[in-house]
């Protein structure tokens, strides 16, 4: 097996949901040995679906097994002294915490940044939270819905006229999740050159309003309320979502693909029309030109029009359900998705039971040199004895009192 | 500034255009790296003319504040790699840097004759980084991604929706900056690599199979019970109530997210009604699910009389996760944001002075901050092609002559 990128990096990752553990599931697939360290009762991940079947079970969440990927599993409480400690000397022989825990929690164990810092001081701590560690909203509760909220991005998405809306899934964590691994790593060079760790504090809130298209950067030069409002599936008849005879399809086109687009319609004569010959006239004839668009497209079939469209290049695509992704001639022919086999699913019963593996995502990137890996979620405590056996050198003694007394 | 920034003496070649590339470089030239961009005459980055401000307004195309707010903390010439001379100069631009990022159309770049093999020949540690929509390979490769796509092929566009609505797509061009994100993230993890081999390497971001990481619990879900959840609006498969409830004001929202029953009886102390969390209709999780439409009509007639900030603050002092739904004008005022100096004043030599979002990678012992306003299209031409090449200020305006190095860019190209 060829070296990963983050090869010899040793990750603690004390993260729970979605934001933290994505991180830590990035740096695992790049190379770095992630030490997940769950609470006794494990992450409240393992409790949300879905479920092979939809029946609960900690070892075979959908979510959980995603987002755990290539790691290592502990369990350690915390809020005990004795695991506090036995934290600490795993952080000594870290090179980056990865922690998203509720606001105060590390600080109020005495294992705070500045704490963690005296003790290792190459520590990379990356905090990734609602809204950052520091300011006025750092104390809130929040949950990805109310992080949406509070990022901007909510009041853009959804129907003009009703409530905004939130997009699938835990956009607002994966987000989070996603800055959190990218400036861990870079933080990762700044270590190597300095010789000095440092706390990286990333915040859902700014991850988000960072990337507000052209929305936030228009209104904060021209103070104009132009563009600061939801507008559905349509920012106009060039850019949105249409009815199509078996699905949805996607046009987004630049001024300069227009042609491509109105050849692939058999629309031609609008290139000699004046209404809709340059991007100027067109937005005058937005409406008109939206109804052209309607009409084709609902007597389309969804992959052949964007079969045409692929042909012509034309900016046209279509709405890919969770069926059209795993039947993806695309991804297929790129071997995209990974199957991880998974013991606890083989014994999940007949849905799962192809071999007891299951379908996942491919690499977020691809390096040529250094491939991403893919391995299975931990089962809850798999790696206890690995870890504080091997690492910490507790011995068999050890590891059974400290289960006795609910550390591990 | 008394510290080193963690990419501080990387060099950066930037090929990208519109979105996902240049924010992925923004995010690197935040961090210190030195990012040149590389644009020409006749063509340059669409995002300078999404300016909004009518094309009357003098040299708009430096004036976009979309281009402004991506391309921050960069440099920028112009150089037509369609002439072989161009090409000459541009081998010797990576012969000095460390990497090279594009977004071109698949095989755009090869077609120049520019392949890794060539790039490595001039700088054979160089980490060429390609942001394809579709990757290279594969029957759609060749296929146009604009924006939007990318998530209609992720999956996304297919979760998200009003309840028994059609899909609707996110409100930003989302694939765009969630590849910019990654390919930063790659940037980095091929210089850590390269730090420790000594070698570069190909790298590829292909947007869309990024953005499926994004719904990763879809995908296994699906492996598992062969189902298309359906679109939930604002609802959560286990939570109630947990929605955007209207407020006082034109399109005010308030959002909130309630789990447990403690959570609730929150709720209902902070709608003033504590009674109702031994309502049975409510009483405990399974109830609540079954009767969220009751519920939310109660918590919509409370909410209506305030101000989202207001209905917010009531709420979380009750133990309730809750945030105004904020607007753009809301985001550039909050006080938690002002508070940790997100927002960084910026002086553009043509543009102005305005308010521009700052770093979002808050950094302990190393903080970034908007060291350079955006630069005018072909500004360091001075630097890049004297300095960095050596040419004479003789030989670089020769070759402005023979349109090889840009200096004005052609106007109509996005109209």
């Amino acid at each position: 097996m060829s070296e990963g990128a983050l090869e010899g990096v040793t990750v603690l990752e004390l993260s729970e949901g979605v934001s933290g553990p994505f991180c830590g599931k990035l740096l695992a697939a790049y190379g770095a040995e992630v030490i997940k360290v769950e609470p006794p009762g494990g992450d409240p991940a393992r409790r949300h679906g879905p479920f092979p079947d939809d029946i609960p079970h900690s070892e075979r969440s959908a979510l959980f097994l995603y987002l755990n990927t290539g790691k290592l599993g502990v369990t350690l409480d915390i809020g005990k002294a004795t695991g506090a400690r036995l934290l600490e000397r795993l952080v000594l022989q870290a090179d980056v915490l990865v922690e998203n825990l509720p606001a105060g929690r590390l600080e109020s164990l005495g294992l705070g940044y500045r704490e963690l810092a005296a003790m290792n001081s190459r520590l990379l701590m990356t905090s990734v939270s609602p809204f950052g560690r520091r300011g006025p909203y750092a104390d809130r509760r929040s949950t990805n819905l109310t992080s949406f909220a509070a990022g901007g991005q909510m009041y853009l998405t959804g129907d003009p006229g009703r409530e905004p809306l939130q997009n699938g899934g835990y956009q607002a964590d994966y987000q989070a999740g996603l800055n959190a691994f990218s400036a861990t790593v870079t933080g990762l060079i700044g270590v190597a050159a300095s010789d000095a760790g440092q706390h990286i504090d990333v915040s859902a809130m700014e991850c988000q309003a960072a990337i507000l298209e052209a929305f936030l950067p228009d209104y904060a030069y021209r103070r104009s309320e132009a563009l600061t409002k939801r507008r559905g599936n349509f920012s106009s008849a060039v850019i949105g979502l249409y009815p199509c005879e078996d699905g949805y399809l996607g046009i987004h086109a630049m001024p300069r693909q227009f042609a491509a687009l109105a050849r692939t319609m058999g629309l031609e004569w609008m290139l000699e029309d004046e209404r809709f010959r340059y991007n100027r006239s067109r937005l005058r004839h937005d409406d008109e030109l939206a109804a052209h668009f309607y009409a084709w497209c609902a007597g389309q079939r969804r992959e052949e029009a964007y079969a045409r469209a692929g042909e012509l290049r034309a900016p046209l695509a279509y709405v890919h359900t969770l069926a059209d992704l795993t039947t993806s001639p695309q991804l297929q022919a790129r071997d995209y998705f990974q199957r991880i086999d998974y013991p606890e699913a083989r014994a999940a019963g007949k849905s799962a039971s192809a071999g007891g593996r299951l379908t996942y995502p491919g690499p977020l990137f691809r390096l040529s040199e250094a491939p991403a890996r893919a391995g299975r979620a931990p089962l809850l405590g798999e790696h206890n004895e690995e870890i504080f056996g091997g690492r910490l050198d507790l011995g068999r003694g050890d590891l059974v009192r400290l289960r006795a007394n609910g550390v591990i | 500034m008394s510290y080193r920034l963690p990419l501080a003496g990387v060099r950066i070649l930037d090929l990208t255009m519109a979105w996902a590339g240049p924010y992925a470089t923004r995010l690197l030239a935040d961090m210190g790296a030195e990012a040149i961009k590389i644009e020409a005459a006749d063509n340059w980055d669409l995002a300078r003319s999404l300016h909004f401000l009518g094309h009357e307004t003098e040299r708009w195309y430096n004036k976009s504040a979309f281009f402004n707010h991506l391309n921050r903390n960069k440099l920028a010439c112009a150089l037509d790699l369609s002439q072989a001379r161009g090409r000459e100069l541009f081998l010797g631009l990576v012969e000095k840097s460390d990497v090279l990022i594009e977004n071109l159309r698949p095989g755009a770049l090869e077609g120049l004759g520019l392949t890794y093999e060539t790039m490595c020949a001039a700088r054979p540690d160089i980490i060429l980084v390609s942001m394809p929509g579709h990757g290279k390979g594969g029957p759609e490769s060749d296929y146009i991604t604009c924006g939007t796509h990318v998530e209609q092929l992720s999956g996304l566009t297919s979760l998200t929706g009003y309840a028994g609505g059609e899909p609707r797509k996110s409100g930003i061009s989302y694939g765009d900056p969630v590849a910019g994100i990654a390919a930063a993230g790659a940037v980095a993890a091929a210089l850590l690599y390269r730090r420790r081999t000594g070698r570069g390497q190909h790298v590829e971001v292909a947007q869309r199979e990024t953005m499926t990481n994004l719904i990763g619990e879809f995908v296994v879900g699906y492996s598992m019970n062969g189902r298309q959840p359906p679109r939930l609006g604002n609802r959560h498969r286990s939570m109630a109530p947990h929605g955007a409830y209207p407020c006082a004001g034109e399109d005010r929202w308030v959002a909130l997210a309630v789990g447990s029953d403690d959570e609730f009886a929150g709720l209902c102390r902070a709608i003033g009604w504590p009674d109702l969390a031994s309502d049975p209709r409510f009483a405990d999780v399974v109830s609540r699910y079954r009767h969220q439409d009751e519920i939310d009509a109660i918590i919509s007639e409370w909410s209506r009389n305030r101000t989202p900030e207001e209905a917010g603050q009531a709420l979380q002092q009750e133990g309730v996760a809750a945030s105004p739904v904020l607007s753009i004008p809301q985001l550039m005022d909050d006080p938690h944001l002002r508070a940790r100096d997100f927002f960084e004043s910026v002086s553009h030599a043509e543009a102005g002075v305005w308010d521009m979002d700052g770093v979002a990678w808050r950094c302990s012992g190393t903080p970034a901050h908007v060291r350079l306003p955006a630069p005018c299209f072909a500004e360091h031409n001075r630097y890049v092609f004297g300095e960095l090449l050596g040419l004479s200020t003789a030989e670089i305006e020769s070759l402005e002559e023979d349109g090889v190095i840009g200096s004005a860019p052609l106007l109509t190209l996005h109209d």
